[in-house]
């Protein structure tokens, strides 16, 4: 591979968040240590994503260099010494490491990432609930930070708040109304929380999903098992169990349609046949 | 990327261009000095000036790189939860991943 095309490949990895780094330092090792200084703009952005992976990866000798590097470039700067903090992290030297990021916040007030660094440190000790509370804080100050959001949903997930954790994912849709994993994500959360406003709602998500992504397969089985829950549920009137029998089984035509597709083998058909048998028995109850 | 063809392309075109531009401030200069009424361009002008438009946007779109889609549900289509729940500000570093690096030294365990 020419060190051209390793350079595309770590750009579409850092662009698209793929956490690959054992590829990462392996990409370094043979071919872009020798030709660092080719890439130019980019060089800078590169050491900082191998420092990442190879902190991923205990490998402290490549960290150690590419520091080295980025603080003869920069010897003042904060992105810099975040980046030791996080090998401190690393080593699990963590109330070191919240100092620096202490001080590091003391110098610059509006510096979003040391911030984040303390929230993901608490979260390493998994003090789960301190770190909620300093990422509450924390978009109190700083309220469009989507990964921010994010985070938060996950800690509340960990924490089985889902409630909270719905609250999150509804602020992410507000932000990206037309991502189709995060309608899906929604979905599953309300399906998990239960209840039948709640399986409803996910209902809702799902077919959104599906609209926005019509070859997402796991929206159509959400879809799938909403219905099948509202078809036998007894808070449900008669029209909207008519409407959700009709629905399952629209969509189980659709999957059988997509399986042909796809020639896949006979377990799964054997498996869809049986998700068909069990809304016939739903319809009939 | 682009290619040395595509610059060269572009190179030209945008010569050719200036070339044609050049020549018909030229020519009305000339009709100027000799009184005669401007009606239009010669015909050689203008075709230069657009087939030299052309050669440009050629080379332009070569140089600039891959159109993105418009619609923006479909470039969404093909990226999974799997990448999208990666958040690099809030990475994570004690997981497994250290056993498996070369400098791993695993813990001793004294059992009584």
């Amino acid at each position: 591979m020419s060190w051209s095309d390793a350079r595309d490949l770590l750009r579409l990895w850092r662009e698209d968040n793929e956490r690959k780094s054992q590829d990462v330092v392996n990409l370094w090792e043979t071919i872009l240590s020798k030709n660092i200084f080719k890439l130019g703009d980019e060089r800078l952005l590169v050491l900082e994503q191998v420092c990442l992976a190879s902190l991923d990866t205990n490998r402290l000798d490549i960290a150690d260099k590419c520091l080295q590097s980025l603080a003869a470039e920069f010897p003042s700067s904060l992105r810099v010494r975040k980046l030791q903090a996080l090998k401190l992290e690393t080593l699990e030297k963590y109330d070191e490491a919240l100092e620096l990021l202490d001080s590091i916040i003391k110098r610059d007030e509006t510096n979003a990432a040391p911030r984040k660094r303390r929230v993901a440190i608490l979260r390493a000790k998994g003090k789960h609930s301190e770190a909620i509370k300093e990422l509450t804080d924390y978009l109190k100050k700083f309220m469009s930070d989507q990964e921010g959001w994010q985070e938060l949903c996950d800690l509340y997930l960990l924490e089985q708040d889902y409630a909270r954790a719905a609250f999150c994912m509804e602020e992410l849709i507000l932000h990206n109304p037309h991502n189709h994993l995060i309608h899906q994500r929604y979905a599953d959360i309300r399906y998990t929380q239960g209840g039948f406003e709640n399986i409803e709602l996910a209902r809702a998500h799902y077919s959104l999903a599906f609209k926005l992504n019509p070859s997402s397969i796991r929206a159509l089985y959400g879809i799938f098992l909403c219905a099948t829950n509202i078809a036998v549920s007894p808070k449900a009137t008669s029209p909207k169990r008519k409407e959700a029998t009709k629905l399952a089984n629209w969509v189980i035509k659709e999957l059988s349609k997509r399986q042909e597709r796809q020639n896949v083998e006979d377990s799964q058909v054997a498996a869809l046949e049986g998700l068909i048998s069990s809304v016939q028995l739903a319809a009939s109850a | 990327m682009a290619k040395a063809i595509h610059k060269l392309i572009l190179l030209s075109g945008l010569l050719s261009l200036f070339h044609a531009a050049y020549s018909a401030a030229q020519h009305r200069s000339y009709l100027r000095i000799t009184e005669q009424e401007f009606v239009s361009l010669p015909i050689d002008i203008l075709t230069q000036g657009i087939v030299s438009l052309f050669i440009t946007l050629y080379g332009v779109m070569n140089i600039a790189g891959d159109f993105k889609e418009i619609r923006a549900t479909v470039d969404l289509e093909n990226k999974s939860w799997e990448t999208l729940r990666n958040i690099p500000s809030f990475y994570v570093f004690n997981h497994r991943g250290k056993a498996l690096s070369p400098n791993y030294i695993p813990p001793s365990d004294e059992m009584d």
